[in-house]
């Protein structure tokens, strides 16, 4: 299993758009990837309202967590698309 | 029995003159609404008995005819067909409403629309001015005092800033953003510039610039062409206005073109220079030309009794131009020569005349919203400030400005007869017994126009009909319980899954068409668009809600297949910051179909500059191969 943590700077947060576009990334990789607020709720990351539920804001940290047989392509897909556009 | 549609509306489009009378045709979710060129071929009567209308009422330029929920749009339908028209929009038939409007009419209403709001600050000021100044000048220890300097300054506080407080509304009005608006307000008062009210003053000119000669310098940004005089524009709404509308136009034009990545670096800067050079370069030259031309204008009229008269009914447009305050040029003058102010008594009657016509409308309004603003802006206006009069009663209903004009006249008139006289300038109106030296035929001035404004707005001016207001009132209520409305069962998405109903009331659109690239794109999951007619999401299947957006505009619902809808109003809404959304569910609860879920302000999200259009994606569309969307009847 691969984690790591990043703290979002999109001004409107997880929302509808970059959510979206989230799930999109996450869709390409076969592993289980989920999202957890620091409050401990989790979200399925290739499910967008799951994850827009988590209410999670500009500032706000969040764990990824990865776990599969392409976890370390995932792992690094989604840092670096989380630094682009989140 | 149920209702012949086709006989309905074959009816109805007899009876309003043929198709050849129709400019455009709409229908919202109760009412058939048109935009009719000839209102004498329309038979009320008639349409009121036919079978299906329930009413009918004339608004904004608009004949709208209620036919009910669920029937409207086949009334409609076969409307068009009758016709052989297209279908448009609500927004068509507005904007075709509004070109049907006297041009004078589109002219004044956002003058209107912009002083309304700001007329709480200016009626306080208007009536604090009028009473410090006659206080100063009864008094005359009174104005060495403290006391005076800090009253002056609080009172004249929204009349020298006037053109920010105006630039923020106006800004609001034209749809631009309110701090730029401000800020070109503010560029219109700098502190570098002359204060408005010292144009004619040398004096001032001198120390304010250093230099001697009592000419006003210019700055030369093109060389021998439009020069910029250092002079602000306090006091002055209209150049405001047009500069704010300018500005306006310009931001649109630039987010429409800039791309978004630029935007914020582009768009303002851009705006805001833009806007200040049209400003000081052109608008500001043709309104100090004005105020010359008014100047040597008003000099020459006052000559005479009947070049006088004619004053008396300029005066006012000159306020409505923010040129009245370089009388006191012409008052400095008449005094140095003769020692006798004959100009104070046109400009008491003129704004005597406000006053009597803006209480005609104070007392005679049976809507409590004009009543409340006349009363004190008459009060004002019999102090000598007329500016809340002048813009927020008699210009906005207009024939009382006329009926001020008149009373204006003849009250300036009698006094160039008489030839009354003031000792000192700067007071009119009931402050002006102060300084005037005949105070009898001063009164008698007062009375004269003062009274003919008040008994010609009397019994010329009607308040815009009553009947029609609650008519109008009455079915915007219909539609706001869009509970009512709200049809059920319609289908916007099927699937293996099961249906979707429709969420709301509208007309249905593909999600490709949704002004937004990424909702456009099917990012998110595929579905359909809803040009919102009502203001309340329900909920379109029995589920869990998955998501309410912090925000509150946008919610997720997750139902019994798995299936996840989402459904945000508008289109980047969420910059709105929850302003104007409501929501009634939270996470984990389970609703059923039906279940009103969110409300929100359409006109708040069309003021903010949004696109309304309801998004409802199946944001996992792509794990049912049967999916489709698009309205069906169920």
């Amino acid at each position: 299993m691969k984690e790591f943590k990043y703290t979002i700077t999109d001004p409107v947060g997880i929302h509808a758009r970059p959510a979206g576009l989230l799930v999109k990334e996450v869709k390409k990789f076969a592993s289980r990837i989920q999202i957890v607020s620091k409050d401990g709720k989790a979200a399925d990351g290739k499910k967008l309202l799951a994850l827009m539920g988590l209410g999670i804001r500009q500032g706000d940290e969040v764990t990824v967590t990865v776990e599969g047989d392409d976890e370390a392509d995932a792992a690094a897909a989604i840092e670096k698309f989380l630094k682009e556009n989140l | 029995m149920a209702l012949d549609y086709r006989k309905c509306a074959q009816e109805i489009v007899d009876h309003i003159g043929g198709r050849e009378n129709i400019a455009q045709a709409a229908h919202c979710a109760t009412r058939l609404r048109l935009v009719i060129k000839d209102n004498s071929k329309v038979q009320k009567d008639y349409l009121e008995n036919v079978d299906g209308v329930k009413g009918m009422f004339e608004s904004n330029g608009q004949l709208q005819l209620i036919i009910g929920t669920g029937t409207v749009n086949k009334v409609y339908d076969e409307f068009l067909a009758i016709t052989g028209m297209t279908e448009a929009t609500k927004d068509d038939v507005k904007a075709a409403a509004a070109a049907k409007q006297p041009l004078w009419r589109r002219l004044l209403k956002p003058i209107g629309d912009v002083f309304v709001p700001i007329l709480p600050a200016i009626v306080a000021s208007g009536l604090m001015m009028g009473l410090v100044e006659a206080l100063g000048k009864a008094v005359s220890s009174f104005s060495g005092t403290d006391w005076y300097a800090f009253l002056d300054m609080i009172s004249n506080t929204a009349f020298a800033f006037l053109p920010v407080i105006v630039a923020i509304s106006a800004a609001r009005v034209f749809g631009g953003n309110i701090f730029l608006g401000a800020v070109i307000g503010l560029a219109m008062v700098h502190t570098n510039l002359l204060n408005g009210w010292n144009v004619g003053n040398k004096e001032a000119i001198n120390a304010f610039f250093h230099v001697t000669d009592g000419v006003i310098p210019q700055w030369h940004l093109f060389g021998p062409i439009l020069p910029i005089r250092l002079t602000g524009y306090q006091g002055h709404v209209i150049p405001v206005i047009i500069a704010v509308f300018l500005m306006c136009k310009i931001e649109k034009w630039l987010h429409k073109h800039v791309p978004e990545m630029l935007d914020l670096f582009v768009v303002p800067l851009v705006t805001v220079l833009s806007t200040t050079l049209l400003t000081f370069t052109i608008i500001g030259p043709i309104f100090s030309t004005l105020e010359t031309w008014v100047l040597s204008g008003a000099e020459i009229l006052v000559g005479n009794v009947f070049g006088a008269a004619a004053m008396g009914a300029l005066y006012p447009w000159t306020v409505i131009m923010g040129l009245h305050h370089m009388y006191n040029v012409i008052e400095a003058g008449m005094l140095g020569s003769v020692g006798l102010n004959t100009w104070m008594p046109i400009a008491s009657a003129a704004n005597f005349a406000q006053f009597g016509a803006c209480l005609a409308v104070g007392l005679k309004a049976k809507n409590n919203k004009t009543k409340v603003v006349a009363v004190p802006s008459a009060l004002s206006a019999a102090l000598g400030i007329t500016e809340p009069a002048i813009f927020g009663v008699n210009l906005r209903f207009f024939k009382p400005f006329i009926c001020a004009m008149v009373g204006g006249i003849a009250g300036s008139f009698y006094g160039a007869l008489t030839k009354i006289g003031a000792t000192a300038y700067g007071v009119t109106g009931i402050p002006g017994y102060l300084t005037i030296k005949q105070p009898l035929q001063y009164t008698i001035l007062l009375a004269i126009s003062g009274g003919i404004a008040f008994i010609l707005t009397w019994t010329l001016w009607k308040e815009p009909e009553t009947g029609m207001k609650k008519a109008a009132q009455k079915a915007k209520e219909e539609e706001k319980t869009d509970e009512a409305a709200y049809e059920r069962g319609n289908v916007v998405i099927t699937s293996s899954a099961g249906d979707i109903n429709k969420p709301i009331n509208g007309k249905v659109i593909s999600y490709t068409e949704i002004p937004d690239e990424t909702f456009a794109s099917g990012a998110l999951g595929e579905g359909v668009g809803i040009i919102p007619e009502g203001e309340t999401i329900f909920a379109p299947f029995d589920g869990v809600i998955s998501s309410v957006a912090e925000t509150n505009h946008a919610v997720g619902i997750t139902g019994p297949n798995d299936q996840e809808l989402l459904i945000h109003v508008g289109v980047d809404t969420v910059m709105m910051d929850g302003d104007g959304f409501t929501t009634m569910v939270k996470e984990g609860d389970e609703v059923k179909t039906g279940q009103p879920l969110l409300v929100f302000d359409d006109e708040k999200i069309k003021a903010a500059g949004h696109p309304d259009v309801v998004v409802v994606l199946l944001t996992n569309s792509d794990d049912y191969t049967d999916f489709q969307y698009g309205e069906r009847l169920k």
